[in-house]
């Protein structure tokens, strides 16, 4: 079976064979070639008019040399075999033995397809996309008075990529990827606010119905207009209720990346030492899964050629497993668990989170909401962040609302929210049975490197968090 | 990179934009900016006695600007062989086609280009920092200090050196060349502490010239001590107290209160400093100078992202506003004159007193040594951080202090700057001094 590079650039097995021998020169335990082509273009509307392109054409392959947890890695921008054979040797000096064996044989292997599209992103003309922005914009600049600039950004790319072991493992994948963003400003007298709604995923253009695009432009002037009655909320401690979607930042941040194999191989993460234990209170469970269908944190085969899975981090409030890239599994003497990821070819895999979520819980949304005297409910984020080994963690919270006496009373923004991951954790006392996938396009940074990744939740009570308000 | 790879590397880089200008405009571009820029780098990461990363790469790639019909595109692409580069010519013009005009995208007119400033901003260490065995003996002696801690659960040192030139032409007459090397060495330092936990801090630096790097060992040893001195940490009650922030993380403070003074913040009606020039926004200690010719500063240029000459500007004197961060597309949209888009080297008129003394003179207050998260809202200021620091009691620092929250907002916070350090970080681009800030909403237990 041939693939994208074959056909273009006419690489063969004994391409890859020759070049893994140069990355094995010095006696590496293993390499792979990581080949990449990616396109991208982003279309803008500013001022009423879509007067703006970006276009991005990305080609290249990354190559890395394994020896005990020590990684050699180079990458080259042409697929010209002297170039790879170039980067071969830079990346093969992390050993320093004598030459270690190509694989033999090489074998295809073939994996689901979770991100299906109509037609390749490379094939949608650009008058195709343009209604898109110019439906948004008038839909968002229509719905109230007080609109007064709307922005629009039509984001979407393609990514081939082959992936070739010293297994002989080879990998060929085609990954989709758009986003859809709009932000509007409004002015009320004086006063002015802006806000913002997107939604993103592994999907083509047939993501984009009509009645898509009027919920984005809707959600993106509701989430403008609410902050205009919004105050902020007073300062300290307090329960807080996440609402059900985007609220999965919290396990992004909180737990997430302390459960990523790297820091705990070196004992640096909070986590390290606590498989096996229980964590947090039974109705507490929690997955990070590469087979959720078009969303942003999907993947087929992950960035190393392992197949990806869904990985239960907790199940019923006991830690259960890290997440693996290859290295890690071997050094802990597991199976990788697919989230060997990358930001393209010229970085390093690490593991990395896909689509985290906890899984639906006994209580009702309602009955949440009820239980709290004084609290907060916390609706849309914008961005989170987290110190793995203290384990404190912050998520800031664009809108939301007061809880009081069990009622939702009036609406809060821009406020940060700070915790520590395992005393979180142990605290979320109520859980709802209403889990959403957030529809939004978020990505994680981590050493220098985004991915795309997706987030869910159902509706959950922390029993008390230091809420960054005004007193 | 020696002198003659430099020059060859330059020559690689006209032959790349005489070639795709002329394919833009034989393909009917009224205008095309080209910008060729490449950079070649050498990491290492070294944990526990054993290098655990060692990375070394060269990396191009070619972004143009076309207008063409009265539209606007901007394109990059690596793949720079000819074939390929004149497909990506083709099809980027194709797509600007059918984008709607924007009378204001044009290039600048070449009387704004006049002379670049002749400044010799000493960009480029021929010098370099030594052979593979001199990095791995320096980053060697780097974890050892960051090791050397009673507490030390694990320590990562790491390096990097990179060559950078880049070559941008404006098919009006602009011209612009600029090479520099960049070397950056730091630490990260986990211990443990009593209760499970396990604080982390950085020390991370950065310079033009290697030999303008502290020592390795130096820089070990300060992440170690940093580290070690987040163990115990807690929240203090939520109160308002005197804000002293660190100068190396100022940075992140500043930066929030200019986000709303770009241009595009401005027309597009999201910035809470409209109509606010010549306006006080903060205390008289408030005077910040953007310099871009300081020799060797990280953000030094000579010209802009528009091919404008750069010059030092005043942002803020004594808390009066003095400029936007306007740049040419804007500039025309707002009919002002462009002042460059963008901050290089932004400086903070330094005053008498170091940390410690600023500290030794507040009753109650947090020195903030780390920001967590947190965002800002340029509309109206309103700003929230996750800080990490110590507790100030009568002037002594009493406990490390964690998981707590700043509020306030950039309209109101600056007026409220009381004093600021003797001591600019000279190791960023933003050389920052300490900055103290009365009645400052904290949240915490």
């Amino acid at each position: 079976m041939s693939n994208f590079f074959e056909e273009r650039f006419g690489l063969d097995d004994g391409v890859y064979r020759r070049v893994m021998a140069t990355a094995l020169e010095r006696g590496g335990e293993y390499c792979d070639l990581y080949f990449q082509q990616r396109s991208s273009t982003v279309l803008g509307l500013e001022d009423e008019e879509i007067n703006r392109a970006f276009r991005s054409d990305d080609l290249g392959v990354g190559i890395r040399v394994v020896r005990g947890d020590a990684t050699g890695y180079a990458f080259s921008e042409d697929l010209e075999e002297a170039s790879m054979h170039a980067a071969a040797r830079v990346a093969a000096a992390i050993a320093s033995g004598g030459q270690s064996e190509p694989p033999q044989k090489i074998v295809s292997r073939t994996h689901p397809d979770l991100y299906p599209v109509e037609r390749p992103w490379g094939e949608v003309s650009t008058v195709e996309r343009l209604p898109l922005l110019g439906r948004v914009n008038a839909r968002a600049a229509g719905g109230d008075d007080r609109i007064s600039k709307v922005r629009v950004h039509l984001s979407d790319s393609e990514s081939r990529v082959l992936v070739v072991d010293a297994e002989g493992r080879k990998s060929y994948d085609y990954q989709p990827m758009t986003t859809l963003y709009v932000a509007c400003v409004a002015r009320d007298g004086e006063r002015r606010e802006e806000s913002y709604h997107n939604i993103g995923g592994r999907q083509g253009l047939e993501l984009y119905t009509d009645d898509k695009l009027d919920h984005v432009a809707d959600e993106a002037v509701r989430r403008t207009l609410l902050l205009f009655d919004a105050r902020r909320p007073p300062a300290g401690e307090m329960p807080v209720v996440l609402a059900a979607g985007s609220s999965g930042i919290l396990l992004h941040e909180a737990i997430g990346h302390g459960m990523e194999a790297d820091f705990n191989r070196k004992g640096t993460s909070i986590y390290s030492d606590r498989l096996g234990k229980l964590i947090a209170e039974p109705i507490v469970s929690i997955v990070d899964d590469g087979t959720l269908p078009a969303s942003r944190g999907a993947i087929n085969v992950d960035d190393e050629g392992n197949e990806t899975q869904r990985t239960v981090l907790v199940e019923n409030g006991v830690l259960r497993t890290y997440l693996h890239d290859r290295i890690s599994a071997r050094h802990y003497g597991v199976k990788p668990t697919g989230n060997g990821r990358r930001q393209s070819f010229r970085h390093v895999p690490m593991p990395r989170m896909r689509a985290t979520y906890m899984l639906p819980g006994p209580h009702d949304r309602e009955e949440i909401i009820r239980s709290v005297k004084q609290g907060i409910l916390a609706e849309s984020f914008t961005n989170g962040q987290v110190q793995i080994g203290a384990g404190d963690f912050t998520f800031y919270i664009k809108c939301g609302y007061l809880i009081e006496d069990g009622r939702i009373t009036a609406p809060i923004k821009d406020v940060n929210i700070i915790g520590n991951g395992p005393k979180v954790l142990a605290d979320v006392t109520m859980v709802a049975d209403d889990m959403v996938i957030d529809e939004g396009g978020w990505t994680c940074g981590k050493d220098g490197q985004s991915v795309p990744v997706s987030l869910g939740m159902p509706t959950v009570k922390v029993g008390s968090v230091t809420v960054g308000g005004v007193s | 990179m020696s002198l003659e790879d430099r020059k060859r590397e330059l020559e690689r880089a006209q032959k790349i934009i005489d070639d795709v200008m002329g394919m833009a405009r034989d393909a009917g571009a009224e205008e095309v900016a080209a910008r060729y820029g490449s950079a070649s780098f050498v990491s290492l990461k070294q944990r526990d006695g054993e290098i655990e990363t060692l990375q070394s790469s060269k990396s191009r790639g070619l972004s143009v600007s076309l207008f063409v019909d009265g539209r606007y595109s901007s394109n990059s692409t690596s793949f720079l062989e000819h074939d390929a580069l004149s497909r990506f010519v083709a099809e980027s013009l194709e797509m600007t086609r059918r984008l709607a005009p924007d009378p204001n995208r044009r290039l600048p007119e070449p009387e704004l280009y006049g002379e670049l400033p002749d400044v010799d901003l000493e960009m480029f260490d021929e010098r370099g920092d030594g052979d593979m065995d001199a990095r791995k003996g320096r980053i060697a002696a780097l974890e050892d200090a960051a090791r050397a801690g009673e507490h030390v659960i694990s320590a990562t040192a790491e390096m990097t050196t990179q060559d950078s030139m880049s070559l941008r032409v404006h098919s009006n007459g602009f011209r612009g060349h600029n090479e520099s090397t960049t070397f950056f060495l730091g630490a990260s330092v986990t211990v443990r502490d009593d209760d499970g936990r396990r604080p982390e801090d950085y020390c991370w630096v950065g310079a033009r010239h290697f030999a303008d790097l502290p020592p390795p060992p130096e820089i070990g040893a300060e992440a170690t001590r940093r580290a070690t001195q987040r163990r115990g940490a807690s929240k203090a009650p939520s109160a308002r107290m005197t804000l002293v922030v660190e100068n190396r993380i100022a940075s992140r403070l500043l930066g929030s209160l200019l986000a709303p003074l770009g241009g595009s913040a401005l027309q597009q009606g999201r910035s809470c400093f409209e109509g606010m020039l010549g306006e006080k926004l903060g205390s008289d200690l408030l005077d910040v100078v953007d310099d871009p010719l300081i020799p060797r500063g990280l953000a030094s240029r000579l010209y802009d992202g528009d091919g404008l000459p750069a010059t030092k500007r005043s942002v803020l004197t004594k808390g009066v506003l003095d400029r936007y961060f306007i740049n040419v597309y804007y500039g025309r949209k707002l009919e002002m004159a462009p002042t460059s888009g963008s901050a290089s080297n932004l400086l903070l008129t330094p005053g008498e007193r170091s940390m410690d003394e600023l500290v030794g003179g507040v009753e109650r207050g947090v020195l903030v040594t780390s920001f967590l998260g947190g965002n800002a809202n340029p509309a109206t200021g309103d700003f929230s951080f996750g800080v990490g620091g110590f507790l100030i009691e009568g002037g002594q620092l009493t406990q490390p202090v964690s998981e707590m929250n700043i509020a306030d907002n950039h309209t109101e916070l600056w007026k409220r700057l009381s004093a600021v350090g003797n001591d600019p970080y000279p190791f960023s681009a933003w050389r920052l001094p300490t900055l103290v800030f009365d009645d400052v909403q904290f949240s915490g237990s």
